[in-house]
């Protein structure tokens, strides 16, 4: 994890700060980050691995497949940190360079690295717990089958630990969740915390500091998790505004995306399948793509379906939950350290004991919507509840003012006022919905080579898209990834990006 | 009209109550605008929210028109510094939402009071405008507007020009004086809250000053120059130089 973290970072600043400095690399740049960063991660993993893997058919090339997956979840949101940060300077400080004739590596170690130290502390904080996802997630995810089979066999690892639940380890499991917590708690308070109070040092812009400073720091990096809606939240800054012309251009390129796409999958398709030794596949013909495409649509339009009735359900739970602790100051230092926390057990975990749950258990539709609940409902909550906490408090306290009832105090002020963050919120988790149906969808248990299903539901993308990977089925596969990667980011572009624009327009306060 | 009478409040944090303002007394008879003043975060907006009904003191009380304050009421209403509008509204649906607690009016009649409220304050034509595209000047006068709906007895006036620029901020001090003392209007009483001398000569009939933190009251001045008030005048600066000596 640290490695992936640490491997980020590094990228995040070289990337970013190219972005930032040189025009040109930032029309190219920024396009490209937007589109690695809706890609669900987890249709990079069969290649990723394969190939990987392929090379290494061992421990080290197991844990490197791991580390470049979780790189690529971390990666994108951490780069954007950078760029928004060194966007951001004033022109001033940059002058200043110039004049004292700084070289290269000054001008980075003495300037652009402490201005994007800040936001890679909140943007990491973030970053860590998706990482956490993907971490887990990978460590039990099974490639291929029978005498190809390659699980990636990590002998260390909580997806490992939890794997063995499914085997019926209760003591293990119940030590490994308590872990977890334990390490989250420790994570989280001593070094994340500690990490971003001293990169405050650096920030370029003077903040008041209030008493509840660091939650918000926090919930500003769950915000920043999607591109688009990150980018449209700092609106304050220059730097943002020449963005906002670049994504126009962007809009255009989503043949490039799906190109980009496709030719990525076809490298990384390639070199699995020439490193498992077997026979290069022929190019499927015409009408078994047809075939198996329109099996993708189905699934996909099934898991689309499955997607937004579980964000409804989490909406109408997150929503009024979010506002109402975030208006009340004892509720939320009550409760807001407790979500926290739980918001920060990976889902993949929880996979075992959910199994275990009477009738939900049994049900893997309802399996499904537990596992996604638990991975999004976060977004929701914590962006509501940033949005809030960041309204004046005059304008909370107006319904009070003027004694009106709480239904016009929530229709008038409370409800509006969530809704910048509820937006932002939303984006992420149906990115996040996206992403945790490979997980949620389709659950095997290995035993001594055998593997078992404990639960899929009907049909769905991310259970189409796991059986191809343990069967080896590369054309389900790329289809599968090629289409659903192209669905989210056109929906991205077409309705989440008009709906930002809108509810920022009109519903963001600023006197 | 309003009687604080001895008001202090204590915050509580950790423990040590932490004293904000102490034995405070002022009254603000009818017809009577009463400036209160003193050095930056002494409490005299917290006094004011105390008038308000917003916050309850520590010990001591509030009388608007003979009955106590418990609470935010209809007869007091209050004008804040950063406007404090919903942005997602309309000016006129902004005002409308002050009169949100009458709940004998009809939306109709609402809607006829809140266009009222918005023509006596010159923003007649606005009403369907979002305060994002309002100026500073008129952003206050919507929440001046919002403020008299209710047509109430007591007005508080928490630092409203502080947020404007000079030239505004001269144009709305007329305004809003000539409105608050036309008997047309319902408002009789106004508590001033500015740390801007020169504007409290230029308004205040009288000038509770108050000291730091904890706050108690310093002096009090009746202002006796004749209106219209003469800016240049030397009387004038006379009585901006008494009030100077008591704030430092």
């Amino acid at each position: 994890m640290i490695l992936a973290l640490g491997l980020s970072v590094i990228f995040a600043l070289v990337v970013g700060i190219w972005a930032a400095r040189s025009r040109r690399a930032e029309a190219v740049i920024l396009p490209l980050l937007d589109i690695f960063q809706s890609i669900p991660i987890l249709g990079f993993f069969p290649f990723v691995i394969g190939g990987i893997y392929g090379v290494l058919p061992n421990f080290v090339g197991a844990n490197l497949a791991v580390i470049v997956l979780i790189f690529t979840s971390m990666s994108w949101n951490i780069a954007f940190g950078v760029y928004e940060a060194v966007k951001a300077i004033p022109q001033d400080y940059i002058d200043l360079l110039s004049v004292s004739r700084a070289s290269g590596w000054q001008r980075i170690s003495s300037l652009y690295i402490p201005a994007s130290l800040s936001r890679i502390a909140y943007n990491t904080q973030i970053s860590w717990a998706v990482g956490l996802f993907f971490l887990t997630a990978s460590e039990i995810i099974v490639v291929g089958r029978g005498a190809k089979q390659q699980g990636v066999p990590i002998p260390y690892g909580i997806g490992v630990g939890a794997n063995q639940f499914a085997n019926g380890d209760f003591g293990d499991y119940a030590l490994l969740i308590v872990g977890i917590v334990v390490a989250v708690i420790i994570w989280r308070y001593v070094f994340l915390r500690e990490f971003a109070l001293w990169s405050e040092r650096y920030k370029m812009m003077e903040e008041p500091r209030e008493q509840h400073k660091d939650p918000i720091m926090r919930f500003y990096s769950w915000v920043n998790h999607r591109a688009v809606s990150k980018l449209f939240l700092l609106a304050h800054d220059v730097g943002v505004s020449r963005f906002t012309s670049t994504i126009a251009r962007f809009g255009r390129g989503i043949k490039y995306a799906v190109l980009i796409s496709l030719v990525i999958f076809g490298l990384l398709l390639f070199s699995s399948v020439a490193h498992s030794g077997g026979p290069m596949p022929s190019m499927p013909s015409l009408s078994l793509i047809a075939s198996d495409e329109s099996q993708v649509l189905v699934a996909l339009a099934t898991s689309f379906v499955r997607v937004w009735y579980v964000y409804a359900i989490c909406v109408a739970i997150g929503l009024p939950l979010g506002i109402v602790i975030s208006l009340s100051f004892r509720l939320y230092d009550a409760v807001s350290p407790i979500l926290e926390v739980i918001s920060s057990i990976p889902a993949p975990i929880m996979l075992p004991a959910i199994l275990l749950i009477p009738l939900v258990g049994q049900t893997p539709e309802a399996v499904s919507t537990l596992v996604i609940m638990l991975a999004i409902i976060w977004y929701i909550i914590f962006n509501v509840m940033a949005g809030i906490r960041t309204l004046p408090a005059d304008l909370k306290e107006l319904p009070r003012v003027y004694h009106v009832g709480w239904w016009s105090a929530w229709r008038n002020v409370y409800l509006p006022g969530a809704l910048t963050g509820f937006v932002t919120g939303s984006i992420t988790a149906i990115g996040g919905a996206w992403n945790a149906l490979i997980i949620s969808e389709y659950f095997t248990e290995t035993t001594g080579g055998q593997t078992v299903v404990k639960s899929q539901v009907s049909t769905g993308i991310g259970k189409l898209i796991d059986v191809a990977m343990y069967n080896s089925d590369y054309v389900i596969l790329t289809l599968a990834v090629v289409s659903m990667t192209a669905l989210i980011v056109m929906f991205n572009l077409t309705v989440w990006r008009r709906i930002y624009h809108r509810v920022t327009n009109r519903y963001t306060y600023n006197r | 009209m309003v009687t604080v009478d001895h008001v202090s409040l204590d915050y509580h944090k950790e423990r040590e109550p932490l004293p904000v303002l102490v034995d405070v007394s002022l009254t603000a008879a009818m017809d009577e605008l009463v400036a209160v003043t003193g050095p930056s975060g002494c409490g005299k907006s917290t006094l004011l929210r105390i008038v308000a009904g917003l916050i309850k003191p520590t010990s001591g009380s509030v009388r608007v028109l003979d009955s106590e304050v418990k609470g935010p009421r209809d007869d007091v209403s209050m004008v804040f510094q950063n406007f404090v509008l919903l942005p997602w509204r309309t000016a006129l649906e902004n005002v409308m939402f002050g009169l949100g607690s009458r709940a004998d009016l009809t939306d109709e009649e609402r809607r006829a009071k809140a266009e009222n409220s918005l023509q006596i304050t010159g923003l007649q034509g606005f009403e369907s405008v979002y305060p994002g595209e309002l100026s500073g000047g008129m952003k206050q006068r919507v929440g001046v507007a919002r403020a008299l709906s209710t047509e109430p007895r007591v007005m508080l006036l928490d630092e409203p020009f502080s947020s404007l620029d000079d030239l505004t901020a001269e144009r709305l001090r007329k305004e809003m004086y000539s409105l608050l003392i036309n008997p047309q209007t319902s408002v009789q009483s106004v508590i001033l809250v500015s740390h801007n001398v020169e504007e409290i000569i230029e308004l205040a009939d009288k000038v509770v000053v108050l000291s730091s933190r904890p706050a108690h009251v310093v002096g009090e001045l009746k202002v006796e120059l004749p209106r219209p008030r003469n800016k240049k005048s030397d009387e004038f600066f006379a009585w901006v130089d008494r009030v100077y000596s008591l704030l430092s």
